[in-house]
Formats: C-alpha cells, structure tokens, sequence
C-alpha cells in the first residue's frame, strides 16, 4: 500500500458537514443585540467602504454552435463522471489546503459546456516534419497564433478553448497555447505535460523587450587552443634570451594593472547599465497566473527536463526566474498538484510525479512509477501466505474499479499546407527584442521574397536605426541575405550559388553604388573558371584573389591613374572607356616543377615609368631571392614596330653567382613574354572592370524586377504545373465520361416508357423485350436503307457525270478530263466501299438481333422471366 | 625506297650544315639577329630538323643534348646511331629512309613518338626502354609476321599505331588480329577503332588472347615478387642481419666443411645434429628479430633527426626572410626619397644611412646563421652520441649471442667426439651394424685421425661464425661513421659556406646598387 492511496483515504472521509457549521456560527453572531463597543466597532467599519471592482463580464466571443460537432455540446456519462471526480477532488483540495489557490480544472469549452481538462489536450502528430521535433513545434505555434492576456492577470480564465479552433481562429491566452503545444508534442512522442502556475509580468505578456533578440546572440566561438608543440628528442635550443629578467617583470606588473583597471571599469559600466534596464517593479508579482509546458526526459531522447514557453517558442532552463510558482500539471492521462513549496519560483522543484509526497495525483492509474514505501513492503512479508494472497486480490479487485480517463472530446486537429505555410496570422508577425525589432512574413507573401527583417537599434525605444537585416526566399537573382548598416551607410548581400558571374557576397557603401568606387565583392571560385575568390575595389586600387588556378597565380592588385580631363564635346564612349593603369602587380605561388630561381613569385609593372620588376621564388635552402628589372623598348607601344634590345635594359640579381649568365636571346625573348603577360594583365583587368559594371546592372535590373522563382513541386503556386494537372483531371473526367457511355444501358428508354418501375411484371417484360427488338430491328434496316439511298445516289451522280463527259469530251481540256478521271476513280471507290458495307450489314445484322436477343434473356431484369 | 641510289652524292652531317640548319630553324627577327651576333649553343637547341639532305650516315649530334625533336626523314640513313646522347629526345622522325633493323634506341627513354615510315623493317625489335610512346609509325615497310606484334604489348601507352602497307596487311585476319591482340590502341591505320570492331576482333582470338593474357598476368605477380624479396633482403642487409632469418649460417658452416658432412653420416649423430640444428636457428633467428627492431628504432631515430634540422633551418630561414622582407621596404621608402631630395647634403646623408642598414642586415643575417651553427652543431653531437651508444647495444648484444652459439658449437663438438670415438671403437671391434659410406670409413681409421677431423670441422663453424661477427661489427659501424660524416659535411660545412657565401652576395649588390645610383646623381 503506498501513501498516495493513504491520502486519498483520508481525503474522503473528510465531511462536508464541518463547512456548513461555520457558517452556521457566523449566521448566529449577527443575530445577538449589540453592546456599546460593539455599536463603536460599527460605525468604525461603516466607514470602511469598499467597492467591488466595476468587474465587467468581458464579453465572452461567441461562437457559432453549428459548427461544432456534438461532442463540443455535451458531455458523454463518462466525461459526466470524470468531472464529478474532479469536483470532488477539487472539494477536497480546498478543504485540506484552505489558503490554495483554486485549481484549474474544469472550464466551460467554447459552446459552454464544462469539460475537464486533461480531456482537452488532443494528443496529434501532424504531417509536417518541422512540427516533429519540440522546437520546431514550438516555434509553429508561437508564430502561428496571436497572443491573448488573461484578464484580470491574477485570475485563472473560466474558458478554455480547444485546440482545433485555437487553430482556426489563431489567437488564444497561455491556456490554449500550451494546451495546443503540449497536444502536438505528446503527437509526436515526447513526454509533455502543460503547467499551470505563475510567472514575471514580462513572461505573461510575452515582453522580450529586455532579451536579447535569439537572433543576435552570438554563437559561441570554439577556441582551439593553439597546438602546443610537440617536443622531440633533437629540438633546437632557442637563442638565449638576454633581456633583463627584472625589467620584464616589471613591465609585466605594469600591464597588469593597466588591465585590471580596465576590467574594473568596464564591469562598473556594465553594472550600471543593467541598473538602469532593470523592469519596473512590479505590483502584481507572483500573482499572475500563467500556463507553459513541461517536457520530461526519457522519451524521444530528451536528455534533461526543460520548459517550453509557449509565447515565445524557446526553451527554458528548470532553474529559470521567469517562472514564479506552479500550482499544478497535467497531460492527456492525468492531473497532478504540487505539494512543493514555490517560495523561491521554481527552482529545485522536483519533477518526479510518481513521488506522492511532492505531487497529488488525481487519478490512481498512475503510470509513473510509484515509491514503494518499505513498512509496507515489510507488513506484506510478515503476513503468511494466505492473507498475503488474499491482500492481492483485494489490491487487484481494488484497481479494477478506478476510473480512466475519456478519450478527448476535441475533433481531430486539422492545418491545411496553406495555412502551414502562411505561419503567421495574415502571414505576418513582429516581435520586440532589447534593441531590436524583428518581423517576420510568410514564404510568397512579400512580393520581392522577403521572410524576415531584423531591425537592430541603437537605444531602447527603437528611434535610432543602427543597422537593418533582410532574409529573402525563392528569389529567383538568389538573393539570401541583406545588412544594411545605417552608421556607416555600408550594405552586403549574400547571395545563393547559381547566380550567372558566381556572386557570393557585395559589399558595397548604399551612398556610391555605382561602378569604380568602394565595394568588396566574393564569389563561389570553385563554379568560376578564372578561380576568382574576392575583388576589393577602391576609388584608386582594385585587388583580386584567386585559388587553385593552373597558371598558380594568386593575387592581383591593380593601381589606376586619374582619367585624362578632356576638353571641347564629350564623347559618348570616353565614359566607357577605363581610367589610365599606373601599377599592376601579380604574386604567384611556387610551381614545384620548375625550379626556384625560374619560378616568378610576384612581377610587378609600373606602366607609368615603362618598367617591369620580377622577383622569383626563393629556394628551399636559401633566404634571398633573384629578382630581374627591365626596361621597356622606347617603342614598345608601337604597332608592328620591331622591337630592338640592348644589355642596358636588363638588370638582375642572381643568388647563385656560380649559375651561367642568361643568354641576350632568352632575356629579349623573356621581354616580349612579359610585354605580352603586360598586354594579357591589362586586358584582365579591363574585363574585371566591365564584369563589375555588368554585375552592378545586372543587379538594379533584379532589384526592380523582383521576380520568385517557384518550385516545380509546388503544386499550390505554380501556374503551369496547375494548368497541367487540371488539364490531366479534365482528361480523366472525360475517360470516365466516355466509358459510362460505353456501358450504357440498352433498356433505359423503353424503362422510362413504363415509368421506371421497381419491378417488372411478365406482361411488362415481355413487352419489353419485343419493343427492344423491335427497335433494334427497325434501326438495322434504317442502316440498311440509308446505304442503300447513298449507294443509289453515288451511283447517279456518277452516271450524270458519265454522260455529261460524253457529250463534252471533244471540247474538253486536258485539265478538265483528268478532273473527270480522278472523280471517276474516287466515286468507284466509294460506291464500292458502300456496297461492301451493304453487304457485311446484311451479313452481320442477324447476329446483331440475335445478340441483342441473348443479352435481354440475360439481362437480370428480364431473367426471372424467361 | 623512293630514289636511286646513285643519282646524289650521299651527304654526312657536319658542323656547316647544323649550323646552317640551327640558324634557319632558331629565332627569327629581332630575336634572330640578336641571336646571330651572340651565337647559339647547341646544347640549348631544342627541336631540329634535317630533312631532304641525302644523308647516309647520323653523326656528330652529341653536342644536341637537350634536344626534344629530331627530324630526319627523307634521306638515305641505313642504320639507326649516334643518338644515344639525345637521351631528352621526345619525337623522332625517321620516316623515308632505308634502315633496315631497328636498332640503338635504348637510352632514348623519354620517347613517345616513333616514325618509321617508308623503311625497310622486317622486324619489330629492340626498343625495350621506350616504354613512353604514344606514336608509332611502321607502316610501307617489310613487316611480314602478325605473331611479330605482340612484342608492342610491352607499350602501354601506345595509343596511336601506323601499319599500312606492309606486306601482311594483305591477310585477311590483319585488321582484327592487330586490334585484338593490342587492344589499347585508339587509333590504327589513320581511322579510330570504334567498340564494335575492338569487340568483333576480340571474339575471334578470345581463346589465344586470353591465354596470352593469363601468361602476362603470371609474369607480372613473378616478377613482383621477386621485386618484394629483393626489397626484402635490401632492408634485412640494412638492418646488418640478412639471411639470419634462414639456415644460411649454419649451411654455411657445413658447406666448406667436407669432413663435417662426412661425420655427420656416423650413426647416432642424427638426433643430436636435429636439436644443434634446431638450437642454432633459434639463436639466429633471435639475432634476426632483435636486429631488425634494432633497426627501427635506428630509423626512427634518424627520422626524427632530420625532422627537428628541418625545422630549425626552415625557422632560421623564416626569420632571415623577414630581414630581407624588412629591408626591401625600408630600401624602397628610402629611395623614393632619395629620388625626391636635391639637397647634396642631404642625399648623401641618406646614402650614408643606407649603408648602414645595409650593415646591419648584414650583421642580422649572420647573426641568424652563427646561431644556426651553433644550434646544430649541438644537435649533431648529441645524434652522435646517441647513435653511437645505439650501435654500441647493438653489436654486444649481437656478440653475446652469437658466442651463445658457439658455445652450443663447443658442446656439438664434444658430442661428436664422444660419437666419433663410440663409432671408432665400434668400427674397429666390427661391430658396426649399419653400413657406412667409403668417405666415412676412411677417416674411421684411427684415433688421431677421427679427432683431427672433428675438431678441423669444429675449427671450421668456429671461424665461420667470427667471420659472421665481424661482417656485422664492421658493416654497421663504418655505416655509422659515414652517415656522421656525411652529417657534418652536408650539415655544418657546406650548408654555412652556401649561406655565407650567399649573404654576401646579396650585401654586395645592395652597395652595388647603391653606388650605381650615386654615381648616376653625381
């Protein structure tokens, strides 16, 4: 026996009696005549008047009765029982615990029936995978609904809704929040319980005011902890350090304290900034009544206990300081009361339900397993085996008799895909964060895809802009992601793989977004031919870096002159045209097949001063590099001029004085190379230029277009695929349509003659099996006749032509007679097709009568009569 | 053949006619005349081409060592050589000539295209090491044999083949036996072979194709391994323990001991030989096992020997190219405003700081590379020491086991003799059951004789195994001394001569620049 059944006991031979006496008393106390001081006290509390609060009835919505299915309007015995149960219970509760709150336990539904609550929750998996995980589920129904306070806050509502028309109308008050939550997180498996208890202002109206938006909280960066490095047997020693030991110290010392003094300071700030954020106090704490759900671990490998705040969709720690006290919990199962203490919210609360002593159960059919209690282990092992059998039975017959719960009177919850989709209210949703502003809308609502914007603020009340968010969908130029920054006007787009020049990230001021100006622009270089990773643009300098090129180049970094100013008309072209280049420079990487001394590592041409520099690649067991300079041939410029060379153009250092001196051929051909590489670097550069401008048109194009792409699978929005499935529907239709013709039912109109009788009588039947004859008989010779009436006419007309060729044959063209030729030829033709038809009628119409003949025997109809 | 034999002079290569044609195919115009004044090596020429000279004989090109293409069609060579130099050599035309065997190609490795055309071959052979080509033309020439092809098998990466017009191409089969039987060709008689036909011919000659195959395979796994024990022993003879994994020692023992082998017909030896036999291997073997660890761990050593030099010179290197990085700015900053100045004073005042920095990069770099020396030189010693005491561990345990084996030679030896005398006396009292060999009986004559034999075939293995010892002894420390020495050579002696030489190298062109620029102000 354990101490739940003990109390449980005790709970019922309580009288009511004990009640109705103290009221008895107060009852006769009134009756007495009143002394002096008694007449003083009087006048002393006749001045004490009270009003009571101009409490206004809220109009309760009302909802149309029709539309709900019987099980809303009544209650069936069972439910009858389980709220007598209830009552009693709850009768109890007051009475053992007088200064309890009132539980939550059976509120009126919509159509004001009261319905006990564990009955409410309608345990639901959903065909949505975002709704099978908790925080998927979570997130849905915070953003699916539209928040409703209680009113007044410190009052547990007397209505609860049911989940399905909390779906349908999508608004509700943390009731029906958590009950809708708690019955798709029981659907999906997790163990899930809906809590009714207390919590600050800021949780009840759902005020985040002072939280920091989830968005922006930064994720944790994971340090590595640089590698030490390994120790090896033959390790160098380090040169000595020969600075002083003592002044490093000191220096050490210095730093310190300088740190420490800053730390101290920014703590102190930080201090008082949380002083001055802290909420206002506030009258009701403790007081306001507030549901949220509970999710134990065990099922669906939740590995810790946590909570689920409804408004918000997140989870909360069990320690968290939002909550204040929970007066009781309940699942689809069962109803449990906290015994705990809740002085200190909710913290150290023990959540084991099985354990009677902290949470009162209201149904014994417990599944949570309960504590034994060792005495009476111990009296059931003192006990010989005949009683101990006997006390078993009794235990057995015991449970039998307790009461389980009725399945849930709520109609199963329905969401169609539309509404899934449009997650919000009208698709659209805002929410306020501690300096932050975020706004949600619905896939396709927004004409240019937008589904969320994240407005950060510099100050509390949302006044001073400080930078703005924009997260897109389905765009068909792949945008993903905008940050506009409005300090320093800076914008950066992200964009999606797929895009035609490979874009990945723009960076760009909103205040010069035309070409040559400041930008940063990143792209996916694995799709891009030329292995272009970045472009850093400024007025005066454009970089470029590349990865994995054939060519090993890696870096290129360009430096432009100022335009030449001209004078008299502009030319139409001169705009186009590209600023003059002053330097250009391109590192390469080593390419291990040639050797160092041959492999350039950076070549650097100074177009301005007609000079190019090459430095090489240093070999492995060297420190210092060749490096080459040449001159440009006077004339190099010119067009099939021949280049002439002289040694004076050529300058070099060579760290290997031992190698052999290059050969005057090698340098000059070495010279046209690098006037040709000059050539190719210019024109690169030339081409990076208008691919920026293509790029930057391309997206103001884009921008004002603003088109959606939409998924071929998405039967919903695209058109075509619509269009083709209707078309597909309208053809099976027409399948269908041709197919009952087929089987249509030969008896049908000479039925209809005789009023489409229930039953045929013989007369009847026969009568119709002659008329169906007769028709079909009459019809055959119809057929017969009307080919006959054509063959005739044929024939004639080809007779009339005959003759009329006869008497015209000598004035005739040869047009003409072939003409007369092929129509000859044709008529024979038909004529002779509608003899043959004549005949295979003939031929066949007997054995059609005699079909049809055989069909009516058995036709089940007439059957019985033949 | 394509022209009389008489008609020309025949010609022969010579220094005229390579120039003449080095000049005409080398660089043209500006680079022409430049070239011209200069003259060009022909070490430097890369392709050449001799064509239509009537030469006989190939000759004098040994000068053309990096030489990649070689045209020499159209002439009356009757005799592939003197192109063993040309090892670079990637294309070589013969085409139109009248060699008759192919012949002298062997250190041309790196060719892939082959033209033969327009010869007189009759057989494929001789160019076994020209496992690079791509392009081979045979075609116009006697080629009478199909089995002859299979010797282009060796070709891998022959894709390309020109038979046409030989005299076996008038066979029926010729088409499919060539593609079945070279079934990685692409390309055959100027047209694609497509799948259909590589399929087609294959069914034909599947039988014989697939016998040949299977005859390939077999070689190839031979040949493999005998390429695994060959790399095998090369590591067993590194580690010094070679064939002590075997009975090669105590073979060896026996084989240049006649009177051993004889002894060891006495009866009652048999047993006894066994557990020697058997004791001795477990020994070896242990010399084996322990060498072989011995040896690993030497490697691993090494390894991380090199590893730590590694890294320390590439630190040492790091650090130096950060003063030079360093300094090349500093240089730049300085003469742009050099450049800037006309103040005399002035510019001579930087110049002066120039040279300055100049010394202290000098002073830096050498500063960086002394620290080196000493770093390594420390390092060194302590390999050494290290080596040495490894070795050292290596060769007593080596002796202390191998005297264990002599120890059981000894006692094989007393046994012996007690059989020896026990045979004699039996021998001598005919009371010797089992017949005996003649060679045996003879040396069963008398005591002295008997006893001169065994210990002679004891002084034998004796003598065996310290020859074993000092093979070991000597190899492994003469391999130590040379890799110390090779250490400290490569290590400490070159290396710091090539930095320092190199550091001021490139100090005396910094001040060489330096003046340049002043001479040219001034």
């Amino acid at each position: 026996m354990d101490s739940s059944e003990m109390n449980e006991g005790e709970i019922h031979q309580i009288d009511s009696d004990d009640v109705i006496k103290e009221e008895d008393e107060t009852e006769n106390e009134e009756g007495e005549d009143l002394t002096e001081d008694a007449e003083a006290l009087k006048a002393e509390l006749a001045k004490i008047v009270v009003h009571p609060p101009s409490y206004e009835q809220s109009l309760m919505e009302e909802f149309d009765q029709a539309e709900f299915s019987p099980s809303y309007k009544d209650n069936l015995p069972k439910e009858n029982l389980v709220l007598q149960y209830a009552e009693n219970f709850r009768r109890q509760m007051v009475q053992l615990y007088r200064d309890r709150k009132p539980l939550f336990l059976n509120p009126v539904n919509e159509c004001g029936v009261e319905k006990f609550v564990c009955t409410t929750i309608r345990p639901t998996l959903l065909e949505f995978k975002e709704l099978y995980n908790w925080d998927g589920a979570a997130e849905f129904v915070a953003d699916y609904l539209n928040i409703e306070p209680l009113k007044p806050e410190y009052e547990l509502p007397k209505r609860l809704i049911s989940p399905s028309t909390v779906l349908k109308r999508q608004k509700g008050n943390c009731f029906e929040y958590s009950t809708l939550l708690c019955s798709l997180l029981i659907g999906a498996g997790y163990d899930a319980y809906v809590i009714s208890g207390y919590a600050t202002k800021e949780t009840c109206l759902a005020d985040e005011s002072r939280d920091i938006c989830p968005l922006l909280k930064k994720k944790e960066e994971v340090q590595e902890e640089a590698r030490k490095k390994e120790m090896k047997k033959y390790n160098v020693k380090p040169p000595r350090d020969l600075r002083s030991k003592f002044e490093l110290k000191q220096e050490a010392k210095k730093e310190a304290e300088k740190q420490a003094e800053k730390e101290k300071q920014r703590k102190e700030e930080e201090e008082r900034i949380a002083e001055l954020e802290k909420p206002p106090p506030d009258p009701y704490f403790g007081l306001r009544i507030h549901a949220w759900v509970l999710v134990l671990s065990g099922k669906r490998e939740v590995p810790e206990n946590f909570f689920i705040e409804p408004f918000t969709g997140l989870s909360h720690p069990m320690d968290s300081s939002n909550y204040l006290g929970i007066e009781s919990v309940w699942n689809n199962v069962n109803y449990w009361v906290n015994m705990q203490d809740c002085s200190e919210g909710v913290k150290g609360l023990s959540f084991d339900l099985g354990d009677s002593t902290v949470w009162e159960f209201m149904f014994p059919n417990n599944d949570k397993p309960l504590l034994k209690i060792p005495d009476a282990e111990d009296d059931l092992n003192d006990m010989d085996d005949d009683e101990r059998k006997k006390y078993l039975d009794d235990e057995e017959h015991e449970v039998e008799k307790y009461l389980d719960m009725p399945p849930s009177w709520v109609d199963a919850l329905k969401l169609s895909h539309r509404d899934f989709q449009m997650r919000c209210p009208h698709g659209k949703k805002t929410k306020v964060y501690k300096r932050a502003k975020l706004e949600k809308f619905a896939h396709y609502l927004m004409k240019d895809g937008l589904i969320s914007r994240l407005s950060v603020y510099e100050d509390r009340e949302l006044t001073d802009l400080m930078k703005v968010h924009e997260y897109y969908a389905h765009r068909s130029d792949k945008l993903t992601q905008k940050l506009t920054n409005h300090r320093t006007g800076q914008v950066c787009e992200n964009f999606d793989p797929g895009r035609p020049r490979c874009l990945k990230e723009h960076q760009f001021k909103s205040s010069t977004p035309g070409p040559e100006n400041e930008r940063v622009m990143i792209f996916y270089h694995e799709a891009r031919v030329d292995g272009l990773v970045k472009r850093e643009e400024t007025q005066t300098e454009m970089t470029e870096e590349y990865s994995n090129r054939d060519d090993f180049l890696f870096y290129k970094y360009v430096e432009f002159g100022k335009r030449a100013k001209k004078f008299g008309p502009q030319e139409t072209s001169s705009a186009n045209k590209g600023r003059p280049i002053n330097k250009m420079i391109q590192k390469f990487h080593r390419n291990r097949n040639k050797p160092a001394n041959e492999d350039i590592a950076e070549i650097i041409f100074h177009v301005a001063e007609d000079k190019i520099h090459i430095s090489y690649h240093t070999e492995d067991v060297r420190i210092a590099a060749s490096t080459r300079e040449f001159l440009k041939p006077p004339n190099w410029d010119e067009k099939g001029a021949v280049l002439t060379f002289n040694p004076e153009m050529h300058q070099t250092f060579q760290v290997d004085p031992m190698l052999p001196m290059n050969k005057q051929v090698e340098l000059y051909e070495m010279l046209m190379e690098l006037l040709k590489a000059e050539e190719k670097c210019r024109n690169e550069v030339r081409d990076s230029q208008n691919e920026v401008r293509n790029i930057l048109d391309d997206r103001t194009k884009e921008e004002a277009a603003s088109e959606l792409d939409i998924s071929v699978y998405d039967t919903e929005r695209n058109e075509k695929a619509k269009k083709h499935r209707r078309e597909l529907e309208r053809q099976q239709l027409e399948e269908k349509m041709r197919k009952q013709e087929m089987d249509i039912d030969y008896l049908a109109p000479f039925l209809a003659k005789i009023g489409n009788p229930e039953k045929l009588s013989k007369q009847q039947a026969f009568s119709l099996k002659e008329e169906c004859l007769a028709d079909l008989k009459q019809r055959l010779i119809d057929k017969a006749n009307l080919i006959q009436a054509r063959f005739e006419k044929e024939s004639q007309e080809l007779e009339k032509k005959q003759a009329w060729y006869q008497q015209n044959q000598v004035s005739m063209g040869k047009e003409d007679e072939e003409e007369y030729l092929t129509y000859c030829k044709e008529a024979i033709f038909r004529i002779h097709i509608l003899d043959l038809r004549l005949t295979r009628h003939k031929e066949q119409a007997p054995h059609k009568y005699m079909q049809l003949e055989q069909k009516l025997r058995n036709d089940e109809r007439l059957s019985e009569f033949f | 053949m394509s022209r009389l034999y008489d008609t020309v002079e025949p010609a022969v290569i010579d220094e005229e006619m390579l120039k003449k044609a080095v000049e005409e195919q080398g660089p043209k115009e500006e680079a022409g005349k430049i070239a011209k004044q200069e003259g060009i090596d022909f070490g430097d020429v890369l392709s050449l081409r001799l064509d239509f000279l009537n030469i006989l004989k190939i000759d004098n090109l040994w000068e053309f060592t990096k030489l990649t293409k070689l045209q020499l069609d159209n002439n009356i060579i009757e005799k592939i050589e003197g192109l063993e130099s040309l090892v670079n050599l990637v294309w070589l035309d013969l085409s139109f000539n009248n060699i008759e065997v192919i012949d002298n190609l062997d250190s041309l490795t790196k060719l892939e295209d082959l033209t033969l055309y327009s010869n007189r071959i009759s057989t494929i052979e001789n160019m076994d090491s020209l496992l690079n080509l791509h392009v081979l033309s045979l075609g116009r020439n006697q080629l009478t044999d199909l089995e002859n092809l299979r010797y282009l098998r060796r070709f891998k990466n022959l894709k390309t083949l020109n038979l046409s017009d030989n005299p076996f191409c008038k066979q029926d089969e010729y088409k499919q036996y060539v593609i079945a039987f070279l079934s990685n060709l692409e390309f055959l008689d100027y047209r694609l072979v497509d799948q259909q036909s590589r399929d087609a011919a294959i069914e034909k000659y599947q039988v014989s194709r697939d016998e040949m195959l299977h005859n390939e395979k077999q070689a190839e796994i031979k040949k493999e391994d005998e390429t695994k024990r060959q790399q095998e022993l090369e590591k067993h003879k590194n580690a010094y323990v070679e064939l002590m994994n075997g009975p090669d020692l105590f073979e060896q023992m026996y084989a240049e001991d006649k009177e051993g082998q004889k002894l060891n017909e006495m009866p009652g030896l048999e047993d006894q030989l066994h557990s020697f036999k058997e004791k001795f291997m477990q020994i070896c073997t242990q010399i084996f096992d322990f060498g072989i660890a011995e040896h690993e761990k030497r490697e691993e050593e090494v390894k991380s020997f090199w590893e730590c030099v590694e890294e320390a010179k590439q630190d040492n290197k790091r650090l130096g190219m950060v003063h030079i990085d360093e300094f090349t700015e500093t240089k730049k900053r300085m003469l742009l405003e050099m450049s800037q100045m006309s103040d005399h004073k002035m510019v001579e005042q930087y110049a002066r700081d120039y040279n300055d920095k100049i010394q202290v990069l000098w002073d830096k770099l050498m500063g960086l590379e002394l620290q080196l020396v000493d770093q390594l030189e420390e390092v060194i010693k302590e390999f050494e020491r290290n080596m040495q005491d490894m070795v050292g561990t290596f060769v007593e345990n080596v002796q202390a086991l191998l005297s264990q084996c002599r120890d059981l030679e000894n006692n094989h030896h007393e046994k012996m003799m007690e059989i020896a005398i026990v045979t004699l006396e039996k021998v001598i009292k005919n009371e010797l059951d089992d017949e005996i060999s003649d060679d045996l009986k003879m040396l069963l004559v008398d005591k002295d004789t008997i006893i001169n034999a065994v210990s002679s075939s004891h002084d034998v293995h004796l003598l065996k195994i310290d020859n074993k010892e000092d093979d070991i002894v000597t190899r492994i420390n003469q391999s130590l001394k040379n890799l110390i020495e090779q250490i400290h050579q490569d290590e400490e002696i070159t290396r710091n001569r090539m930095r320092v030489s190199e550091i001021n190298n490139l100090i005396d062109h910094l001040r060489e620049e330096m003046d340049n620029l002043e001479v040219m102000q001034n």
